[in-house]
């Protein structure tokens, strides 16, 4: 069973009284768990909004075509609420934006720790959640730092941390390396990695980097709201390993 | 907390808009305290006058004082109804007249100590000293009232002189809030003598002083009401007579007491008006500037209620602020200038509790209120679009 699975899914956004843009003119995906996938084209393509609904940030249009059909871990999330989608975003998903995605008045912690206020996680074990997460990303000691105080690639990882500290399903990135420098990049794009390959985190990336795509498993081609391709990329195979049988890394 | 931090993102803005609030707010509180000192003022004299009638001749307000005669108490004492019936010689300390600024003028009353055989509910507590007794009848005692006391600086066992006539001070009474705070009280024989010696030397000569009273105060039998007991007593001593009970009182000064109700609740409908909109609009910018952060909010799992809760309790943290600082500085003003006033006896200003507490009550509930708009827009912003705002 694909851990997040969508199909017939269409969106059309309404500008204004007459101009409409069909972002997405009907898509079929599916994600395993333990996947790292790209979606890659160019703007327009559609991308951002297939995440948008992968994200259950948006809803798929129910007209103009065949019932859409979202699923995460078999559960039907094509149609829910806004309060019962925002409710999934907080305890099973994490995000992390091109940019600003801090809280500037907040510290680094105090950052991570509102996603544990929204996911309900409280108290002492909400302090240590952030504070391990804030050292999975190598942060931990400018947990008191406001982003103001920490440098772009900083604050991506901080991000990346507080996607991280609910322990999500599915971790969702939207041009997470879009704003950094190609060394940042590369040391936010090792991070995914590192939490893709040792722990099994489903991780979906947006993105128009050729260098993001690579690290992938999978690159998803996107153009004119369809996907053009949606093959492993020729090269190593994919699967997250099951921890019994991990074998030693360097 | 994190929302003092908010708050403290834009500091001009949020100080005007705090001080904007924080000032209708001392305002409330200045005049509250005034309304307080007045309302006591009104209450105590209506207390006073519930449970009895009070006889005159022309009005003591208006300084138009004419004497009656005491053979008028036993006409009135032998009236149906009447438990007791007693003379009192009331005048103005000075004898420039006009009264002080607000509040009762400062007053000589004499009266014979028991002449309401009991029946005055009105108690007084003595502060220090003792209370005037028959004995005194013919003496030159006084009991001074809290106020008046301070004014003129006196303890009890001090010489002082009320209209030019050497006094001893036996006794002080403890702060009433209301007009007895302002007298002297004397015997009724020392009373007349004073009286008698204002009048014009031509209509001197022709009164007896231990004849005349200017006012009889009548206390109705148990079961009786005064307004039984006014009406017998205007039959029977005729229209010159002003008869006045607790209703007629209750009537005269209910306009001015409604008029002060009507300024406070206009300042404080002005105060909303002028601090609610401008906290709505700082809210406003508030939320427009932080659309970007509200998208991220919501994208990461905030729910709208969380998003609406956040804009309210920071705008009612600036009412609150704003309450407190008012009610500070209200505090202040009405300290200065009880301080100030309390000299000449003019002590205007009453801050209770409960008028605190309302200032409070009120600035944050403002707040709060105001925040409601803001916060909803803020609540229905769609995330995506809210985070890619420029």
């Amino acid at each position: 069973m694909a851990l997040l699975e969508g199909s017939n899914l269409r969106k059309t956004y309404r500008l204004s009284k007459r101009n409409t843009v069909e972002a997405l003119k009907g898509v079929e995906i599916s994600i395993e768990a333990g996947e790292m996938v790209a979606i890659m084209g160019p703007s327009g393509s559609g991308k951002s909004t297939l995440m948008h609904i992968l994200g259950l940030l948006h809803t798929p249009d129910p007209n103009h075509g065949p019932a859409p059909e979202l699923r995460l871990a078999g559960e039907n999330v094509a149609s829910l609420s806004d309060n019962a989608r925002t409710r999934i975003r907080a305890r099973r998903m994490g995000f992390v934006f091109q940019d600003f995605n801090l809280v500037p008045t907040l510290t680094a912690l105090e950052n991570v720790l509102l996603a544990c206020e929204y996911a309900g996680i409280k108290g002492k074990v909400a302090r240590d959640a952030a504070i391990e997460a804030l050292g999975l990303v190598g942060l931990a000691d400018r947990a008191d730092h406001k982003p103001s105080e920490l440098s772009g690639g900083e604050q991506q990882r901080v991000a990346i941390a507080r996607a991280l500290v609910n322990k999500p399903e599915i971790i969702l990135a939207d041009e997470p390396t879009g704003n950094l420098d190609s060394d940042r990049s590369t040391e936010v794009l090792a991070l995914f990695r590192q939490f893709n390959r040792e722990h099994g985190q489903t991780i979906v990336l947006v993105t128009h980097d050729s260098e993001v795509g690579e690290a992938c498993d999978r690159v998803v081609k996107m153009r004119d709201g369809r996907i053009r391709n949606s093959g492993l990329r020729t090269g190593t195979p994919v699967m997250a390993v099951p921890a019994a049988t991990a074998p030693a890394t360097a | 907390m994190r929302l003092v931090r908010d708050l403290g993102r834009r500091k001009l803005r949020s100080t005007l808009t705090i001080t904007g609030i924080a000032i209708g707010i001392m305002a409330l509180v200045v005049f509250g305290s005034m309304a307080n000192k007045m309302n006591a003022l009104i209450g105590g004299g209506s207390k006073y006058y519930q449970d009895k009638a009070i006889v005159s001749v022309g009005s003591m307000y208006s300084g138009n004082i004419q004497p009656l005669a005491l053979s008028d108490v036993q006409k009135i004492e032998s009236i149906d109804g009447v438990a007791a019936a007693t003379p009192t010689v009331d005048m103005l300390l000075s004898s420039e007249g006009g009264a002080t600024s607000m509040g009762t003028p400062e007053m000589i009353t004499g009266s014979i100590p028991g002449g309401d055989k009991g029946l005055e509910t009105f108690k007084i507590d003595l502060a220090s000293g003792r209370e005037l007794t028959a004995a005194d009848a013919d003496s030159k005692v006084t009991v001074l009232g809290s106020d008046l006391a301070r004014r003129l600086n006196v303890k009890v066992g001090d010489k002082v002189a009320l209209r030019d006539v050497q006094f001893t001070v036996v006794g002080i009474w403890a702060p009433t809030l209301t007009a007895p705070d302002k007298d002297a009280y004397v015997p009724l024989a020392a009373a007349q003598d004073l009286f008698v010696k204002s009048l014009p030397p031509l209509i001197q000569s022709k009164i007896v002083a231990s004849d005349i009273a200017t006012g009889i105060t009548v206390y109705p039998q148990k079961g009786v009401s005064p307004e039984t007991i006014k009406t017998r007593i205007e039959d029977l001593l005729g229209k010159d007579y002003t008869v006045m009970t607790g209703k007629d009182f209750d009537a005269m000064l209910g306009s001015f007491s409604a008029i002060f109700s009507l300024v406070l609740t206009g300042i404080a409908l002005l105060s909303l008006l002028v601090g609610g909109l401008s906290t709505i609009n700082t809210m406003a910018m508030a939320v427009a500037e932080r659309t970007r952060e509200i998208g991220i909010k919501r994208a990461i799992g905030a729910s709208r209620w969380r998003i609406r809760r956040e804009v309210v309790l920071e705008s009612a943290a600036i009412g609150l602020i704003a309450g407190l600082i008012g009610l500070v500085i209200g505090a202040a003003m009405t300290t200065l200038f009880n301080d100030l006033g309390r000299e000449s006896g003019n002590v205007l200003f009453e801050l209770t509790l409960g008028t605190a507490a309302t200032a409070i009550i009120f600035a944050t509930g403002l707040g709060a209120i105001a925040g409601f708009i803001p916060a909803w827009h803020a609540s229905r912003l769609d995330p995506v679009t809210a985070l890619r705002y420029e």
